[in-house]
């Protein structure tokens, strides 16, 4: 068992350890296409060979116009005709800054003072090709505004939709900046299908709410979303591998752009603009509540003031209740609710004050207003709670108790605790239930159950596995069979006397369904003529094959298709001719 | 077919299987009597009924417990602890059977280091499962993964592609864990010593060296026997021979 590990544990040592490189160094760039569009990603590899990791990295030249990000290392060791190698493998994906021809290297490295150098490639980036018309391709980014020309302080939808056609993952955007614009996400990205241009798409999409707090014009410069398109390349079906977990799926980088946009931001107009307004701006609307409106003296009563709507909620100011006479007001901590939906961001504030008057009477609690402006209605607009009256009768003064808010919760105190003191030390009991004697016996599964469920399911399923090969293989062999018989039974069919046109081309068929693993109807010159080429027949040979059959359907199509044909002894030959050009 | 059935049924009536319950209810007399005994505070007489019971009976971790309290009740610290250790290999998440365990370690004289390896500390949930839970769990996550794959082989829809891949990795981490709790039930070499104190010898011979003393309840780890001697060692690495009668395996031979 020492001994086992031991080995083992060498061969791991002798697989993770750094090797000593026998191999001279050398190092290589490549790129994995010399021409891209300024939207496209490209690979770059360099490869050094004769090193160890930890050597040296590779410094590159020549990437100032480009987004360098590295995406893996790794290591190579190989053995070829007895001769160790070893090696580091860097790859980097280059996004382009800007269209032109650029010159990607040299890459250099260092190894014990002396700097090796790799070859240089050419690169030309050239401006992503804009389709003219409707099509769009499988994969396009929009962008939208809900509106072009907005208010400071007014809010607009800038939504995001991605069309695709193709499998995408790893989505990433990068918003646009722009000083003095804000965005804030509207909730989650939103899936669904959808058609464009008359072409069915996966459409994603995700909205801002867009606020400009200085005027101008604004030139919001293209979304950038990056991702990788997935393009699964699958190994050949029926194979245990065929599926999404073995198969070799390309995973290609992407980035799209959406259009430029242009927003114009107005100011507020200064006419009308009510005294102390806050800068809220959108369609606000207020209510208020006086609880209980009869009360007795000493007790309290809570006025509740709530401000709702939909725009910059943020704004909202705190009211202020002023001084009323033989009345005690405590004001609450205000509560602002804030929330977003697909069309922009929504919300409340709640203000509440607790009313404790001193003296019975008839209070009056005076209208508190707000201005704003309406962007509905383009302009400004006060809103004004009702006026409330308070009851006040003779009575007990009790104690105030304050509109509960988030800090002002009732505590209650209970006994004062301590911590339990152990007086007694002993063990627990036995267990003397008669169940305790069936139960909790299993200290080491064994025998045949055990192994029954450990092997049987990974026999039946390789049993069942098997089978399936089988008789796949056998499909596959009589498929064979049929082939290599096929020209045996033409050259049978074609001794026979009176042979007809319509039968040597229904003969010409069954020959090349046969020998091919075909199921073709009727077979026409030219088909004949791209199996034959696809086959490694010549092009003598299969242009002979073409006439024969352009010379039988000519009969056929014009009315001698039953009459006795002379070809019938040409065939065959051309036929064993054939037999011996196939691959 | 329906002959062979039938002609079964017959044998199964003319030929009954052996009355479980007549078996049993010896058992049940022995276990009956025994926690009669305990409560009355005959510990010996219980300790001798557990004993018998774990020979020839049923063999589960309760009784183990039970033989544990009666042995702790008369003040046997080393045996009680032994079979304490024996119960958790079988029935580990028992609240009674790791508070006694806990209560009977406090008693202990010999302060023992402990050291986890890297296995029990990713593994961590291993010394609360019992081999025989663990290896139901993987049998049906066994059942379970290769029954996905061979439903994989007529029907490739996505879901059981995803399904595949999540009973894959459990069927890694159950397989692992089997696996492991498996090795250590087979390599357990603890043994618990059982005499009040014993000396560590430097050799297999009572003239030779005492190292150091060990005392009841200490668990070492077994090396090897020779002639009545047991070497033994603690994790700290202190070895010495011990008489084979002061220490006793956790780990039962049937």
């Amino acid at each position: 068992m020492k001994r086992a590990t031991i080995f083992l544990a060498a061969v791991f040592l002798f697989l993770i350890l750094p090797l000593p490189a026998h191999a001279d160094i050398s190092i290589t760039l490549r790129l994995d296409r010399n021409e891209a569009m300024l939207m496209d990603s490209i690979t770059m590899l360099v490869k050094l060979s004769g090193v160890r990791k930890g050597d040296s990295r590779p410094v590159l030249k020549g990437l100032e116009s480009f987004d360098v990000t590295r995406t893996g290392t790794s290591s190579r060791f190989e053995i070829i005709n007895g001769k160790m190698n070893s090696g580091i493998d860097y790859t980097y994906l280059l996004r382009p800054k800007k269209t032109g021809s650029f010159k990607i290297g040299p890459a250099e490295v260092k190894v014990k003072g002396k700097t090796f150098r790799s070859n240089a490639e050419i690169l030309k980036i050239a401006e992503p090709v804009r389709s003219s018309g409707t099509h769009r391709g499988p994969l396009f980014l929009k962008a939208a505004l809900s509106s072009r020309k907005i208010y400071v302080e007014e809010e607009a939808v800038y939504s995001l939709k991605l069309y695709c056609r193709k499998r995408v993952g790893d989505l990433s955007l990068n918003l646009p900046e722009s000083e003095h614009l804000a965005f804030k996400q509207l909730g989650k990205p939103v899936e669904y299908q959808g058609v464009y241009n008359g072409e069915s798409y996966k459409i994603l999409e995700v909205r801002y709410s867009l606020i400009a707090s200085e005027e101008g014009i604004y030139a919001i410069r293209p979304s950038r979303m990056n991702m990788t398109v997935l393009e699964s390349r699958r190994r050949s079906p029926g194979s245990l591998f065929d599926d999404p977990f073995f198969s070799m799926s390309s995973r290609r980088p992407m980035t799209l752009d959406s259009e430029p946009l242009e927003l114009e931001v107005v100011p507020l107009p200064e006419m009308g603009r009510p005294a102390g307004f806050s800068g809220l701006v959108g369609t606000f609307e207020i209510e208020s509540g006086l609880e209980p409106s009869r009360i007795k003296t000493g007790e309290s009563a809570t006025l509740t003031i709530r401000l709702r709507g939909r725009g910059n909620i943020k704004r909202i100011p705190d009211l202020k209740m002023p001084d009323l006479d033989q009345i005690k007001i405590y004001e609450d901590q205000p509560v602002l609710e804030e929330k977003t939906d697909s069309k922009g961001l929504t919300g409340a504030k709640t203000m509440k004050w607790a009313l404790v008057p001193e003296k019975e009477g008839r209070y009056r609690i005076p209208p508190l207003s707000i201005g704003f402006f309406d962007t509905g209605k383009h302009k400004y607009r006060t809103l004004k709670t009702r006026p409330r009256s308070l009851d006040v009768l003779p009575g007990e003064p009790t104690r105030v108790q304050a509109p509960a808010g988030p800090d002002k919760g009732k505590t209650t105190e209970g006994p004062a605790k301590k911590a339990v003191k152990e007086i007694g030390h002993d063990i627990l009991p036995v267990h003397a239930s008669m169940k305790d004697l069936a139960t909790g016996s299993r200290e080491r599964p064994g025998g045949l159950v055990f192994w029954v469920l450990l092997l049987l399911p990974l026999f039946v399923y390789g049993g069942t596995l098997c089978g399936l090969k089988i008789g796949r293989k056998s499909a596959d062999s009589m498929t064979a069979a049929k082939a290599k018989k096929a020209a045996k039974d033409f050259i049978r069919q074609c001794r026979q006397d009176d042979l007809s046109s319509n039968d040597l081309i229904l003969y010409i068929t069954n020959y090349f369904n046969n020998r091919f693993g075909l199921s073709l109807g009727s077979l026409t010159p030219d088909e004949a003529a791209g199996i034959m080429e696809s086959k490694g027949v010549s092009p003598e040979t299969t242009n002979k094959m073409k006439d024969v059959i352009k010379t039988l359907e000519d009969a056929v199509y014009t009315g001698k298709g039953y009459d006795g044909c002379e070809m019938g002894e040409n065939i065959p030959k051309l036929i064993r001719q054939m037999e011996k050009e196939i691959r | 077919m329906k002959r062979f059935i039938s002609i079964f049924i017959l044998a199964m009536a003319f030929f009954p299987a052996p009355d479980a319950n007549a078996r049993t209810n010896g058992w049940d007399e022995v276990f009956f009597k025994a926690n009669q005994a305990y409560r009355e505070a005959r510990f010996q007489e219980a300790i001798q009924g557990y004993d018998r019971l774990i020979r020839s009976g049923p063999r589960n971790g309760h009784l183990y417990y039970n033989l544990g309290n009666a042995y702790f009740k008369t003040e046997q610290l080393g045996p009680a602890i032994l079979n304490y250790e024996r119960a958790r290999l079988v029935i580990p998440r028992d609240a009674d059977l790791n508070f006694n365990l806990s209560y009977a370690r406090d008693q202990m004289r010999d302060a023992i280091p402990q050291s986890q390896g890297f296995f029990q500390a990713a593994f961590f949930w291993l010394d609360s499962l019992s081999m025989g839970e663990l290896f139901l769990g993987f049998a049906v996550l066994n059942v379970l993964f290769w029954g996905i794959l061979f439903i994989r082989l007529f029907l490739r829809m996505e879901w059981t592609y995803y399904l595949f891949l999540i009973l894959l990795i459990f069927w890694l981490i159950g397989g692992s864990s089997f696996g492991l709790k498996w090795y250590q039930a087979r390599s357990d070499d603890r043994a618990v010593v059982l005499k009040k104190e014993v000396s560590i010898l430097a050799g297999p011979d009572v003239r030779d060296t005492v190292l150091f003393k060990l005392h009841e309840g200490t668990i070492v780890h077994h090396e090897r026997s020779e002639d009545g001697w047991s070497l033994v060692h603690l994790p700290d690495k202190k070895r010495g021979w011990v008489k084979s009668e002061a220490v006793e395996l956790i780990l039962t031979n049937s």
